[in-house]
């Protein structure tokens, strides 16, 4: 398997999916489920594909963290949909899977197959995996937030904040263990579980910021703006730990989490 | 303003107010000194910390600022206070000396500490709180209060114990020195004698793999025979030995290999705390969120 048959493996996967987010409009639940997971499956072949070809998991470079990105957004919008039936989840995670994928087509990024010994450790997976997966979640709260706080008419939001909160919940969850695995391979690898690296560092703010949506629902459920505005915030701030550390002043040469110089 | 229930403004002016402290102590006494908490302080600190918590609880009925800090108002303002001032740390390089004054050197500044201890007491108190009124339906709510103040408690206490020292060792000479972070020769109570160092590449010849097969004599007579590797620590006598380096020039001819080694005592506390928000974390997606709207007309 190479990048160069990706397009074909994206084509047929995006097809699929928007078969499916089509079928949820029509109310047909069974061709919705079918083609959703069909091309769930086309897509997970390619990412198997790359695994095996490059003798490691695709975890590595920002491309391949992008590849689990766009696998785990319609796989998130098909529970979103399974728990609630919004006719429009697949839609949105459709066309948001599909901006990834575009990026990944017009800009690969390296794609070697040295996997440098730091990296290569059981926890690797997991750390990076579950990450990706609660990195979806939250963007699809983010985007619920932006929903409710700019483009809903009506402002009866309660069953709009209802999801946006049980999709932070979830993906709090998994930002969590995303954190804590990532503190137990550390300490294998580096020596100590937490070294307020600038990575870690922002974790540790964007932790913070769901952690406060949280708290803040709990006790002023009412005010659901304030809330949505929370989240954007938490949202910028994950970005800025999952790229946008690479252009920030304060993490320049001194983050050990780069991976891509040699 | 401070008519009860205190809300947000007032959470927030106590979060000013431990922040105007801690810029007091700091003008005062300079920065914290992390060194000065090693065993037996941070014990001590640890028992003054918890009977602080207790005290605080049994008094909450007479002071009210203590009964406020058990519920969630208090959470929000601290949470918001802490996520302020770690922004600022993420925002501003982080060097040993120089930088932005105080700002730069975030981990001794005092309001950044007296900030997350104040979140920390919080967390405690809401954990007792409870803990006392224990209901099965409470565990999740136990699980990530306490995990998170065992976890962080016990890893900010316990870092002035953290021994980490560096060991080079040439071939077939045993060596039993180490060097500690502020370069002193310190004698770790264990020897390493280095039988091969090897470097394996991948085709491109990046490397692949760093690892030293030694063995480790301790003071207690044992020798422990074993590889080294990068993500494969060797664990003898309480130590933690790791492949740290070599001779980058010479590649797989490197006449030595350089070690770090580590000894955590604290660590089997900050792992108990880390496992109960694992557990913690896993509850807040089955048993915590909030059940799903069910309404006739959809979205």
């Amino acid at each position: 398997m190479s990048w160069n048959l990706f397009i074909w493996f994206a084509l047929g996967a995006v097809s699929c999916w928007t078969l499916g987010a089509f079928f949820a409009w029509k109310e047909q639940k069974a061709k919705v489920y079918a083609f959703t997971f069909l091309g769930l499956a086309i897509f997970f072949a390619f990412i198997l594909g790359m695994w095996i070809s490059l003798e490691r998991p695709p975890l590595r470079t920002m491309g391949e963290t992008r590849l689990w990105y766009s696998f785990f957004l319609p796989l998130a919008g098909i529970i979103v949909y399974s728990r609630w039936r919004y006719k429009w989840i697949l839609s949105f995670s459709t066309v948001l899977s599909l901006v990834f994928i575009c990026v990944n087509l017009f800009k690969p990024g390296i794609h070697s197959k040295a996997l440098m010994p730091a990296l290569q450790s059981p926890w690797f997976a997991p750390h990076v995996i579950v990450y990706m997966f609660s990195y979806a979640l939250l963007g699809a709260a983010t985007l619920m937030a932006a929903y409710i706080l700019f483009f809903k008419k009506k402002k009866d939001v309660d069953s709009e904040m209802n999801i946006t909160d049980n999709l932070v919940y979830v993906g709090l969850t998994f930002l969590t263990f995303g954190m804590l695995f990532g503190a137990l391979w550390a300490k294998e690898a580096w020596g100590h579980y937490w070294a307020w690296d600038p990575k870690e560092t922002w974790a540790a703010i964007t932790w913070l910021c769901y952690l406060l949506y949280l708290h803040f629902r709990k006790i002023q459920p009412k005010e659901w703006r304030r809330a949505c505005w929370i989240l954007l915030l938490a949202f910028v701030c994950l970005q800025i730990c999952w790229w946008g550390i690479n252009y920030l002043p304060s993490a320049q040469g001194l983050s050990i989490h780069t991976y891509n110089v040699k | 303003m401070w008519s009860k229930p205190w809300r947000f403004a007032e959470g927030f002016l106590i979060g000013g107010g431990l922040f105007a402290v801690g810029l007091a102590l700091q003008l005062t006494m300079g920065p914290i000194d992390w060194s000065l908490f090693a065993s037996p302080v941070n014990w001590i600190m640890l028992g003054l910390l918890l009977a602080f918590l207790a005290l605080m609880f049994l008094l909450r009925k007479k002071v009210y600022a203590f009964e406020w800090m058990m519920h969630g108002h208090a959470a929000v303002a601290s949470l918001s206070w802490a996520l302020g001032i770690t922004l600022v740390m993420g925002l501003l390089p982080q060097t040993r000396e120089g930088g932005v004054t105080w700002l730069s050197q975030m981990l001794t500044f005092w309001p950044f500490v007296m900030i997350w201890t104040w979140m920390m007491v919080i967390s405690g108190l809401a954990t007792i709180n409870h803990l006392l009124r224990f209901k099965v339906k409470e565990i999740p709510f136990l699980l990530n209060h306490l995990g998170v103040f065992v976890a962080i408690v016990s890893a900010t206490l316990g870092s002035a114990d953290v021994k980490k020292l560096q060991m080079t060792v040439s071939y077939d000479n045993p060596e039993w020195r180490a060097l500690s972070d502020d370069e002193v020769v310190v004698e770790p109570g264990i020897a390493i004698e280095l039988h091969q160092f090897t470097v394996d590449y991948y085709e491109d010849m990046t490397p692949k793999r760093f690892a030293s097969d030694i063995t480790v004599y301790t003071e207690d007579g044992k020798n422990v025979h074993g590889t080294v590797e990068v993500n494969k620590p060797l664990k003898v006598n309480g130590w933690k030995i790791y492949q740290y380096g070599y001779d980058n020039s010479l590649g797989s001819k490197s006449p030595y290999s350089v070690f770090m080694l580590v000894k955590d005592p604290w660590l089997p506390a900050v792992y108990t705390g880390i496992f109960l928000m694992l557990a913690g974390a896993l509850c807040l997606m089955l048993f915590m969120a909030p059940k799903p709207v069910k309404k006739e007309e959809k979205v």
